[in-house]
C-alpha cells in the first residue's frame, strides 16, 4: 500500500533521514521505532509533505505523492496523530473531529458555502469520541485538558478522515499504564477490522505487544526490519537502545 | 555630476531612514513587535529638538536632550504597551501600536497646532562646495551623525559587557536567559537605544526642512515598516543596507517613475515585488 | 428628517465596509491593513462607469468585480507571507494605491472626481438601498459562519499547518476570503461615492484603512453584532458630536489602545464575558441554595 523508496532528508548539512527504505502491506500494523532524534518524526513528515525530501520517493498505492502538497495526500487517504498535539482551541473537542469528519463537505471549498447541515458529522464524532474513550469532555475547550485527552483528541481527528492509512506518531505518550493499555487495545481492534497503520512509539512494550512487524531507525539510517521479537534480538538494535 | 548629486541626496535620506529603521528593527528582533508608533517617537524627537532650540538657542543641546527624553518616552511606551501584550496573538500589539501612533499624532496637532513648528533661527543652513556639488550644513551633518550613531552602536553591541547581552538576547533570548541575562533589563536597553535613534532622526529632519508636523511620521513610520522587510526583520546589517537602498532607489526613481508612481510609494512597490519572489526579506537568515 | 436620513446612510455603508473587512479579518484570520483601497477601488470604478454612462445598478457588479478581482491578486500575497510580513504587505497595498491613483489624469489625479452621479432615488430612497444591502449582508455573514465555510475558515483562521494537516486546501479558503471580503467592500465604496458624490484619493488612504480596523477589532473580530454596533457608533458619533469630530482620531486611536490592552476580543468579548459571570453567578445561587 505504502512504498518508501530510498528517502533522504538533509537540513543544512545535516542529514536527518538517509536512504530508508520499506513497504507497508494492505491491514499492516507496522512498528517505526528508534532511539530519540533517529529521524522518525521527520520520515513521518516525508509521508505527509510537510518536509520535502532531498532525494527518494513516496508512493501510496499505484500514485508518486511527492509532489503533492499535505492536503492532497490527506485526502488521498492518510490520516496523522501528531507527535505535538495542536487542537483547533477556539472550537469544542466535539466540534474539532466532527469538522474533520465534515472533510467531504470541505473539499470543493466554494461549494462548501451551501453545506450548513452538521448532524451527521457530530454524530460521527461522537461515536469517535467514544471509541477513545473521551466522550465526556466532548463539549469542553482542549484549553483546558490534560496531555492524555488531547493526545486522544488527535487520534479521534486523524480517524474521522476514515483514512486507508492511519499515521500515529507517539500516540501514548503522556497517558497513564492503564490508558496507555486501553488506547493500543484501541488500535489493536482496529486494525483487526482491516485498519493500515504505522505507528511510532517510544512505550516498547506495547509496540512488541500489538504489532505484526517493526522497522527500527537510528541516526537516520534503518538498522533492522522484521518481526517484533527478531528485532529485539537482534545486536545492532540493542546496541542502539543501550548506547 | 547630476547622478552623484542624486546619489548624495539618496545617501542623506537613507541615513535618515537607517536612524529610524534599526530601531525598528531592533524591537521587532527581541519582541516580535512592529513597533509602529515607533514613529510616533520619531515625530516626537522633532518637536523637541525645534521646541528646545528656539528656547535656548542650541541645536546641539537641543539635539542632545530630545534624544535623552524620547529615549525615556520609548521605555515607558514598552512598559505600558508592550510589555502587557507579549503573551497574545502577534496582532494585538500591532494594532495596539497603531492606535497609540494615531493618538500621537492627534496629540501633536491638538496641542501645538495643525500647521506644525518652525525653529525661530534656523541653525546649520549655510551652503557649502563639497566635492563639486553644493550641500547645506545641516545635509554633512545628517549624514555625520547617522554614521556616527551607527558606528557607536556596532561598537557598543561588540565591546561593551551590557552590548554583548543584548545581542545574545536577540539572537536567542532563552539561551540569553539561561547564562544569566537580564532580559528586563535589555528590552528597556532597546527601546532607549531605539527610541533615541528614532529622535536624532526626527530632529534632524526638522532641521533639514525646518518644520515639523504631527503627520510629519506617517510616511517615515510604514516606510521604515518596508525597510526593514526588506532587510530581513531583525537583521541590523541587511536594514542597513535596504534604508540606503531606499534612500537612492527613492531620489533617481523620483527623476524618472515620477509620472507614474509618487515617491512615497516606490519603497512598497519595490518591497511587494521583493516579498512575492522572497517571502523572508533580502537579506533573512536561512 | 433629512439630517436623519444622511446619517442612516453613512453608517449604513460603514457598517457594510466593516463588516466587509470581518469577512477577511474576523472569518479566515488574515490581517488586512489596507482595506479602504478596496473600497477605493470600488467607489473610483462605480464612479467611472456612471459618469460613462453605466446605469447605477450596473456600476455596482461591476465595481464589486473590480474590486474582487484586485482583492484576489492580493490574497495570492497572503499564500507567500504570513502574519506581520502581510500586515505590512497589506499596507503597502494602501500606499500604493493612492500612491497610483494621484498620478493618473484618467482618475482625476489629486484632485479626484467629482460630479458623480446621483442614482435619482431621492435621498430617502438612497437610504432605503443602502439599509436593505446591510441587511442582506448581515445575513448573509451569519449564514456564513455557519456554513462549512465558515467552520473551515474557523479552523485556518487558528492554525493553517494543523488546518491542512487535516485535508484543508488553505490557500483556496484565503482566497475566497479575499474574494468576499474585498468584492463587499468594493460594493461599499461604490455606495459611498454615489451618496458623497464627490470622492478624491485621501478618501480612501491609509487612516481610511485604520478607520475600517478599528470598528472590526473593537466591535470584536469575527461577531457580526458586535462589529455591527461599533461601526455604527464609531461612524455616528463624530457626526452627532461636532466636537468629537476635531478628536475623532483621537478617540479611534485610543479606543484602539485600550481595547487591546484589556479586551483584545472587542465588544463581543466583554459582552460574552460579561454572560458568563452571570451564568456563574446563578449557578453559584443554586450552589448555595
Amino acid at each position: 500500500m505504502l512504498q518508501i523508496n530510498d528517502i533522504t532528508v538533509d537540513f543544512g548539512g545535516v542529514r536527518a533521514v538517509d536512504q530508508v527504505s520499506f513497504v507497508l502491506k494492505k491491514g499492516e500494523l507496522l512498528g517505526l521505532i528508534g532511539p530519540n532524534g533517529a529521524g522518525k518524526t521527520t520520515l513521518m513528515r516525508v509521508i505527509t509533505g510537510s518536509v520535502t525530501p532531498s532525494l527518494g520517493t513516496v508512493r501510496l498505492e499505484d500514485r508518486i505523492l511527492n509532489k503533492l502538497p499535505s492536503y492532497q495526500r490527506i485526502r488521498l487517504g492518510i490520516g496523522l496523530s501528531q507527535q505535538i498535539v495542536s487542537p483547533f482551541r477556539s472550537m469544542t473537542v466535539l466540534e474539532n473531529v466532527a469538522f474533520v469528519a465534515g472533510y467531504h463537505k470541505t473539499k470543493n471549498p466554494i461549494a462548501s458555502l451551501f453545506k450548513v447541515n452538521r448532524s451527521p458529522e457530530n454524530e460521527e464524532a461522537k461515536r469517535l469520541l467514544n471509541m477513545v474513550g473521551i466522550e465526556e469532555v466532548a463539549s469542553s475547550s482542549p484549553s483546558n485538558l490534560p496531555l492524555g485527552y488531547l493526545k486522544r483528541l488527535e487520534l479521534a481527528r486523524a480517524l474521522a478522515l476514515k483514512p486507508k492509512l492511519l499515521l500515529l506518531d507517539e500516540p501514548l505518550a503522556g497517558l497513564n499504564q492503564v490508558e496507555a493499555v486501553q488506547l493500543s487495545d484501541t488500535l489493536w481492534e482496529l486494525n483487526r477490522k482491516g485498519q493500515t497503520i504505522i505507528l511510532i512509539e517510544h512505550n516498547l512494550s506495547e509496540v512488541i505487544r500489538i504489532c505484526h512487524r517493526l522497522v527500527v531507525i537510528d541516526n537516520g539510517r534503518k538498522i533492522g526490519e522484521g518481526e517484533p521479537h527478531m528485532v529485539m534480538n537482534d545486536a545492532d538494535v540493542q546496541s542502539a537502545y543501550l548506547g | 555630476m547630476f547622478i552623484f548629486e542624486l546619489l548624495v541626496q539618496g545617501l542623506i535620506q537613507g541615513g535618515i531612514y537607517a536612524l529610524i529603521a534599526i530601531g525598528l528593527t531592533l524591537v521587532y528582533g527581541l519582541l516580535r513587535i512592529l513597533h509602529v508608533a515607533h514613529a510616533g517617537l520619531y515625530a516626537l524627537g522633532g518637536y523637541c529638538a525645534i521646541l528646545i532650540t528656539n528656547a535656548s538657542g542650541s541645536f546641539g543641546l537641543a539635539l542632545t536632550c530630545s534624544m535623552i527624553i524620547v529615549g525615556i518616552i520609548g521605555m515607558v511606551v514598552y512598559r505600558i504597551f508592550y510589555q502587557p501584550l507579549l503573551d497574545k496573538a502577534p496582532f494585538v500589539a500591532l494594532i495596539a501600536s497603531i492606535g497609540l501612533f494615531i493618538a500621537m499624532e492627534e496629540i501633536f496637532r491638538i496641542i501645538f497646532g495643525a500647521y506644525g513648528l518652525t525653529f525661530s533661527a534656523p541653525p546649520l543652513q549655510d551652503t557649502v562646495v563639497f566635492l563639486g556639488i553644493y550641500l547645506r550644513q545641516c545635509e554633512i551633518a545628517s549624514i555625520v551623525l547617522a554614521i556616527g550613531l551607527i558606528a557607536g552602536l556596532s561598537l557598543f553591541t561588540k565591546y561593551s559587557r551590557i552590548g554583548i547581552a543584548w545581542r545574545a538576547t536577540v539572537t536567542d533570548p532563552e539561551m540569553a536567559e539561561s547564562f544569566g541575562v537580564d532580559v528586563i533589563k535589555v528590552r528597556y536597553l532597546n527601546f532607549f537605544i531605539g527610541s533615541m535613534m528614532a529622535a536624532a532622526a526626527g530632529s534632524m529632519v526638522a532641521l533639514l526642512n525646518n518644520l515639523v508636523e504631527p503627520t510629519m511620521g506617517s510616511v517615515p513610520s510604514y516606510k521604515a515598516l518596508a525597510i526593514i522587510v526588506l532587510g530581513g526583520l531583525g537583521n541590523v546589517r541587511g536594514t542597513l543596507i535596504a534604508s540606503l537602498a531606499i534612500g537612492i532607489a527613492e531620489a533617481v526613481g523620483t527623476i524618472y517613475l515620477g509620472n507614474i508612481l509618487d515617491r512615497d510609494s516606490i519603497a512598497f512597490a519595490f518591497l511587494i515585488v521583493v516579498l512575492m519572489l522572497k517571502p523572508q526579506g533580502l537579506f533573512s537568515k536561512g | 428628517m433629512e439630517y436623519e436620513i444622511s446619517l442612516l446612510t453613512i453608517v449604513g455603508i460603514s457598517i457594510i465596509g466593516a463588516l466587509s473587512l470581518n469577512m477577511i479579518l474576523g472569518f479566515c484570520g488574515q490581517i488586512s491593513l489596507g482595506h479602504a483601497a478596496f473600497i477605493g477601488v470600488g467607489a473610483y470604478t462605480s464612479s467611472i462607469l456612471t459618469k460613462s454612462g453605466v446605469p447605477f445598478l450596473l456600476s455596482l457588479p461591476g465595481a464589486m468585480a473590480l474590486s474582487c478581482l484586485i482583492g484576489i491578486i492580493v490574497g495570492f500575497s497572503s499564500l507567500r507571507v504570513r502574519h506581520d510580513f502581510l500586515a505590512i504587505t497589506t499596507m503597502g497595498v494602501s500606499f500604493l494605491f493612492t500612491g497610483v491613483v494621484r498620478k493618473q489624469e484618467v482618475l482625476g489625479g489629486e484632485m479626484g472626481i467629482a460630479m458623480i452621479p446621483d442614482p435619482g432615488w431621492g435621498k430617502l430612497g438612497y437610504m432605503v438601498f443602502v439599509i436593505l444591502l446591510v441587511v442582506i449582508l448581515a445575513i448573509f455573514s451569519l449564514y456564513l459562519k455557519r456554513s462549512w465555510m465558515g467552520y473551515t475558515f474557523d479552523a485556518v483562521a487558528e492554525d493553517e499547518d494543523t488546518a491542512s494537516i487535516v485535508g484543508v486546501n488553505v490557500a483556496s479558503f484565503k482566497l475566497i476570503a479575499f474574494a468576499l471580503g474585498t468584492a463587499f467592500a468594493g460594493l461599499a465604496g461604490a455606495l459611498y461615492a454615489h451618496n458623497v458624490k464627490f470622492i478624491d484619493p485621501e478618501s480612501f488612504g491609509f487612516i481610511e484603512s485604520i478607520t475600517v480596523l478599528s470598528m472590526v477589532v473593537i466591535g470584536g473580530t469575527g461577531s457580526v453584532w458586535g462589529v455591527i454596533t461599533a461601526a455604527a457608533v464609531l461612524s455616528v458619533f463624530p457626526l452627532w458630536f461636532q466636537f468629537i469630530d476635531d478628536y475623532k482620531l483621537l478617540v479611534y486611536g485610543t479606543l484602539l489602545c485600550i481595547v487591546m490592552l484589556f479586551s483584545p476580543q472587542g465588544l463581543s468579548g466583554i459582552v460574552a464575558d460579561l454572560k458568563g459571570r452571570l451564568v456563574n453567578s446563578k449557578e453559584g445561587l443554586h450552589a448555595a441554595d
